[in-house]
């Protein structure tokens, strides 16, 4: 998909970036609240559910909604798709970083 | 840290790879329990109710401090009771937060500690009057001791956590040499090296950043 100079533009945004971060934790069918992950970004509701939105039209996360007895629960999971394209966009940046850092290693 | 609610991209990749570690390391201590509440119940329920058995009933029947004879045991069981309250708490409090494999395989693993426990006390109750006084506390402590460790290796194993498994090994060992030592001693050594163990682990358990 990359060819190590063109960075993922759905997970290049920053705030993107940290939502597919902190999701790459969670093993594959695992999945974390919505408040959970909001308090763990440091991130407004609104902000988070617009770039959730976003990752979601991208295939990147799947949003479940549901009950945790009578009070609904959000629940947030990376994809096989996001988990692949965050591996990708971390190669792509390891890719960009390495000539740079071999060259000051060897000056 | 203040809050980010940042639509760009950073400048350096360096800088998107530190990014990244962060937020990983961050949603880990976020979602795993906290392993000081995990563990330094157990730690102080060992130190405090094995250090005072030791105390009250000494090796060889001596008597170091002249507490009530029903007092150690009492405090014992009050403390083990009350470490079970907050892990269990605690533990559920954390797995409500995920929903999934990893939350169903912390959920029978709480379970197992509480039904191999119900199961082996069950037991230890069938021989309580046919051995003497002391033979039968080293069976209920030697018996429990060792059913702990073998749940923290186990915990290691499922986990893949080598910490946890050091603790279930060190934990299993020094009871092993306790029970050797005699009635008296076991008390000494699960106290000091035992509760020692965990109040150790729950301070280097735990995950940093932020």
């Amino acid at each position: 998909m990359t060819d190590g100079t063109e960075l993922d533009p759905v997970i290049h945004a920053q705030a993107r970036l940290r939502v597919v971060s902190a999701l790459s934790v969670l093993r594959e069918e695992d999945r974390v609240t919505f408040p959970r992950l909001q308090d763990s970004l440091r991130m407004t509701a609104g902000n988070l559910s617009v770039h959730l939105r976003k990752l979601e039209d991208a295939g990147y996360v799947e949003v479940t909604k549901t009950h945790q007895g009578r009070t609904p629960a959000t629940f947030v999971r990376l994809t096989r798709r996001g988990r692949l394209a965050f591996e990708e966009y971390q190669e792509a940046l390891r890719a960009l970083l390495n000539p740079s850092s071999s060259l000051e290693e060897t000056s | 840290m203040e809050p980010i609610d940042d639509d760009e991209p950073l400048d350096s990749p360096a800088d998107s790879l530190a990014l990244i570690a962060r937020e990983r390391a961050n949603l880990v201590r976020d979602i795993a329990p906290d392993p000081r509440w995990m563990y330094w119940p157990w730690g102080f329920a060992w130190l405090f109710g094995f250090g005072l058995l030791f105390l009250r009933f000494g090796p060889d029947g001596r008597v170091f401090v002249d507490l009530p004879a029903w007092l150690p045991l009492t405090v014992l069981a009050l403390l083990l009771i009350t470490a079970g309250v907050i892990t269990g708490v605690v533990g559920a409090r954390s797995a409500l937060q995920t929903r999934g494999p990893s939350s169903r395989q912390g959920l029978m693993y709480g379970l197992t500690w509480s039904i191999a426990f119900f199961g082996l006390s069950t037991l230890f109750a069938q021989f309580g009057d046919l051995l003497p006084d002391e033979k039968a506390a080293l069976l209920w402590a030697g018996g429990m001791v060792a059913l702990a460790g073998a749940l923290h290796m186990a915990g290691g194993a499922i986990w893949n956590d080598r910490q946890l498994f050091i603790l279930g090994a060190w934990t299993s060992l020094t009871n092993v040499a306790g029970i050797f030592a005699g009635p008296g001693w076991h008390s000494l050594i699960v106290a000091t090296a035992g509760g020692g163990g965990m109040l150790l682990f729950g301070l280097v358990g735990r995950p940093r950043s932020r």
